[in-house]
């Protein structure tokens, strides 16, 4: 445990003293939300920003948690990850703070949009609805970020990495029920909605907005993100033999 | 019980051989292993630190097996990779202060002060790793490594890339810590080096001990001097008595006399006669290179180089 304390530190810092990725993962969906919530001119509900701030919030988690396999490959090919591993610090704690370091630091991002999205007329919820909203946002932030990292591990460099985060954001994003409610939705992106796992969390925030409490949702979140943590665990470990 | 024992310790990547069948037993001392890029050096020591497991063979660390008990040998090792892996954007205390945090020594914060004064950072602790040379790099590594206070201390060529004098400071630390009592494992492809610094070496090729011994010891194999001949255009070889062929490298022929000033004109008279066109000859005492040059033949060009290059882009973007 203190091992994880110590790189989640480590990860910490270097993040807050890189400054233009601090900015740009700051400001990015703050921007996203005033452009598509305030300026877009379609309606397809009543408060259209009510509707499209759960998206942007899993949105954000998705590209910051996407991307961060890259901390771990760059670990490893700089050199960090052997010296690491050369210590009596239990392996799978490296793994374990790279997964709640992104977990963690995108659910600080989504905070400053919760924020925004309030100040700028988003319904106001109480303590439990927001209590839920950021449970549902950690499982699929742990759900995203322990994906990512195996991929990284799997693919082993940048460039391909950098390739396979590209393909997978954008199209995930939109073919999920982020933008639009599925009944206004042509069939065809209905059918990929309704199996994208992003739509699944946005869907789950959705529910939590009206008042219920999506069980069987935040079940299926956290089942995924057992299955991927293992797997990743699995991984690490074969990489790291 | 040895600090460091292997027996028949054999890695193969697929149909690589990378490293033979070692066995070797080093004792608090410093011991260098020796060998051109790609003989197997780094291959070695991961095997050693636990981060490699090996084909065939064993390996023991202060007593402990390296597969069966990796956790008891990384308590009692110290790993400094060839990466020069520092977290630029980290100060130097922070970058020490991580490691004395992981290995959960008591007082970190006074440990940590301890050691950047012993290798002489303490001025600069509070500035960003990026700002420091080569050489400041790698004593922060060395204080990272000694937070612990380990056994046994890997080194995978601590001096690749500095300057003069950013070496002799490095080997002058590994000098003090082994004379408290640490064994040092340490690998360089300078020859130079090794000769000077250690105790004992290790001369492996393509992940065979080709050698092994002391430095002096390894030289007096040898005889006493040796004669280098650069000749132009092809090399007819000569046999005269009481000199011998050590090797070739590059354009450069070496032979060993046991009197070099007397040897020098009769084989000097013995080339041009086979029809050599001799450019220069020197005289001097064998060094390890020549020790190198007659137990594996022709020393191949460093072709680590261009992925060093590339380690240290990437480092920036960090
Ligand atoms: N992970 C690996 N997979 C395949 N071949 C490898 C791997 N690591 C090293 N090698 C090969 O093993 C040989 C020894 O490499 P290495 O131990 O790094 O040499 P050195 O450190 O002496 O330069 C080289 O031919 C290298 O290409
Ligand atoms: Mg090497």
């Amino acid at each position: 445990m203190k091992g994880v304390l110590t790189y989640i530190h480590r990860d910490f810092v270097k993040w807050i003293r890189y400054r233009v990725g601090l900015v740009s993962a700051l400001v990015l969906p703050a921007a996203w939300l005033l452009f598509v919530g305030l300026a877009l001119p379609v309606q397809f509900t009543g408060n259209y920003l009510d509707f499209i701030t759960p998206g942007i919030l899993v949105m954000t988690i998705l590209t910051t948690g996407i991307s961060s396999g890259s901390l771990l490959m760059f670990d490893k090919i700089l050199g960090y990850l052997n010296k690491f591993l050369a210590m009596p610090v239990p392996r799978e704690s490296i793994l374990v703070s790279k997964i709640l370091f992104i977990t963690v630091r995108g659910i600080i991002q989504t905070t400053i949009i919760l924020i925004i999205a309030v100040l700028i007329g988003a319904t106001i919820l109480n303590p439990a609805q927001y209590g839920l909203t950021y449970l549902i946002l950690f499982l699929f932030g742990v759900f995203i970020s322990a994906f990512s990292t195996t991929v990284a591990l799997y693919l082993d460099d940048h460039d391909s990495f950098a390739a396979f985060t590209a393909m997978v954001t954008m199209p995930l994003f939109f073919t999920s029920s982020a933008l639009m409610p599925y009944d206004v939705m042509p069939g065809w992106l209905r059918a990929i909605a309704r199996v994208n796992p992003l739509s699944f969390a946005i869907d789950a925030i959705r529910e939590v907005g009206t008042g219920t409490i999506p069980v069987l949702s935040i079940t299926m979140l956290a089942l995924f993100a057992a299955v991927v943590v293992v797997i990743s665990g699995h991984v690490f470990r074969k990489v790291t033999v | 019980m040895s600090a460091i024992q292997t027996d028949d310790l054999t890695k193969n990547f697929g149909s690589l051989c990378a490293v033979d069948g070692l066995t070797l037993e080093v004792n608090r001392e410093i011991f260098g292993l020796l060998g051109p890029n790609g003989s197997g050096k780094t291959t070695t020591v991961l095997m050693l630190t636990t981060l490699l497991s090996q084909t065939k063979g064993s390996a023991g660390i202060c007593g402990h097996d390296t597969v069966r008990e990796p956790d008891r040998v990384r308590s009692c090792i110290s790993y400094v990779p060839q990466d020069m892996a520092v977290d630029t954007n980290l100060t130097g205390r922070e970058n020490v202060l991580i490691f004395a945090r992981l290995y959960g020594v008591p007082n970190p914060k006074d440990r940590v002060d301890e050691l950047l004064a012993v290798m002489g950072l303490s001025d600069r602790a509070d500035d960003l790793a990026k700002t420091y040379s080569g050489g400041m790099r790698r004593r922060l590594e060395l204080a990272e490594a000694l937070v612990h206070e380990p056994e046994v201390i890997f080194l995978d060529e601590p001096t690749l890339g500095l300057d003069v004098g950013a070496r002799k400071t490095i080997w002058d630390h590994i000098h003090a810590l082994n004379r408290k009592g640490m064994t040092i494992f340490v690998t360089t492809h300078y020859m130079d080096e090794a000769d000077q610094f250690c105790d004992r070496v290790g001369i492996i090729d393509h992940g065979k001990i080709a050698a092994l011994g002391r430095p002096s010891e390894l030289k007096a194999r040898l005889m006493k001097d040796v004669i280098t001949v650069v000749v132009d255009g092809d090399y007819s070889p000569i046999q005269i008595e009481g000199t011998l062929l050590i090797g070739r490298s590059g354009d450069e022929i070496s032979f060993t006399a046991e009197n070099g000033r007397e040897a020098l004109p009769v084989l000097a008279d013995a080339l041009s006669r086979a029809g050599n066109r001799v450019r220069a000859m020197s005289l001097r005492e064998p060094s390890l290179d020549d020790v190198f040059l007659q137990s594996v033949g022709r020393q191949e060009e460093a072709q680590g180089f261009e992925e060093w290059r590339y380690r240290m882009m990437l480092r920036g973007r960090a």
